[in-house]
């Protein structure tokens, strides 16, 4: 049973995708929400405060989703920090570049509330193992 | 919630080709020391003048008839060759990225209004009873309400209020319905930054090609700090702002 405190980072460059994936984490209980508009933002916010959960966007400027992945999955400070990749695009070669740079799960934009349920679920299930 | 309109596409499949390789990439990790970026740096182009006695007319030809082909193909890409009305089916194509945003634009607009469609009687529902019941409750402190009245006003009151919550919920689902019906303009919005970096890459490469060839008499005028290049941003980049006043002087300068 994940924690409803636990602190989201939600990283997009457009103002109201956060909005949206704020309503739809509240919806699912999750209150402890933080932004940031992209990828070099981020990895700061990440270094200086505590976080459970990243949700990312794939396409943002100064810093992609997949490079903000990339740095956090080389930094042992991050170690097991759960990253869900946002991706506008279904396509195979998108879902394996995100595997391999180490993303938790993938999510294909647009989703609704139940989807992202349950995208984060599988993810909380795998950390559990 | 009602079926969206458009498919994102996520399938199974790919949810068990993501599984597979991240649990290859799990099983041999170990931090990566350094990170590898596959996007190569910004690189500041700095654009050589070519001299005169090279100028070759075919060479100049061949770069005009790419730089043609490349605008030609980002404005089909771009959808610009479509007929915005034509939009039976409301399929995503990456090849009609203008008729998505009309489709996207329309199908939000569409839910927003079907969610106040079935909201709004919902909210004169429970408003008209409160009303209903509230002038009942005036009769009875105006002492003209009989106790056989009375007790039954009290239990319709009682309904009513057993009854408000399932109310309100449902109208909270359609306001979560809008909320998620504004998803259009993180898409739209999207489609038209990479229009615009398009754009803007291939009014780089046109600029190039201009102080490249440009006639000798003309090099010394260029400012030194434009023959730098203004740098190629395509991720769309805050600091491609000041190029274009550059771009503006150099056209002018050379006549255009």
């Amino acid at each position: 049973m994940p924690d409803k405190n636990m602190r989201f980072l939600v990283v997009d460059d457009f103002s109201t995708m956060r909005r949206i994936v704020r309503n739809l984490l509240k919806e699912l209980g999750f209150t402890n929400v933080d932004e940031a508009e992209d990828g070099q933002v981020a990895l700061h916010k990440l270094k200086t405060q505590p976080y459970d959960f990243v949700v990312s966007d794939w396409n943002m400027p100064n810093m992609t989703g997949i490079e903000l992945l990339k740095a956090i999955r080389a930094d042992a400070q991050f170690k097991g920090l759960p990253f869900l990749m946002i991706t506008a695009e279904a396509k195979r070669e998108n879902i394996i570049e995100a595997a391999m740079a180490g993303a938790s799960g993938y999510i294909v934009k647009p989703f609704t509330a139940a989807t992202l349920e349950e995208k984060m679920n599988k993810i909380f299930q795998s950390l559990n193992k | 919630m009602p079926d969206h309109i458009l498919e994102n596409g996520d399938s199974p499949e790919l949810e068990d080709l993501f599984d597979s390789i991240a649990h290859q990439v799990q099983a041999e990790s170990a931090p990566v020391a350094g990170v590898a970026s596959s996007d190569a740096p910004i690189i500041e182009e700095s654009i050589r003048p070519v001299p005169p006695e090279l100028i070759d007319p075919a060479v100049m030809y061949d770069q005009i008839g790419q730089l043609t082909r490349k605008l030609h193909d980002a404005m089909q890409s771009m959808g610009y060759d479509k007929s915005l009305e034509t939009i039976a089916e409301a399929i995503p194509d990456a090849k009609d990225r203008l008729g998505y945003i009309a489709t996207l634009t329309e199908s939000a607009a569409k839910r927003v209004l079907d969610a106040t469609d079935i909201a709004k009687p919902i909210q004169d529902h429970l408003e008209s009873r409160a009303a209903e019941l509230n002038q009942r409750w005036n009769l009875v402190f105006d002492n003209k309400l009989s106790v056989g009245d009375f007790k039954q006003l009290a239990e319709d009151t009682r309904n009513y209020l057993g009854g408000v919550p399932d109310q309100t919920q449902a109208t909270s689902t359609q306001l979560l319905e809008i909320v998620m019906a504004q998803d259009f303009q993180d898409l739209t919005g999207q489609v038209i930054k990479k229009m615009m970096d398009m754009f803007k890459g291939i009014e780089h490469e046109l600029v190039s090609f201009l102080i490249a060839y440009s006639p000798t008499m003309k090099k010394v005028e260029l400012d030194t700090g434009l023959l730098n290049g203004p740098v190629v941003n395509p991720e769309g980049r805050s600091d491609v702002v000041t190029s274009q006043q550059q771009v503006d002087d150099l056209l002018e300068s050379l006549g255009f």
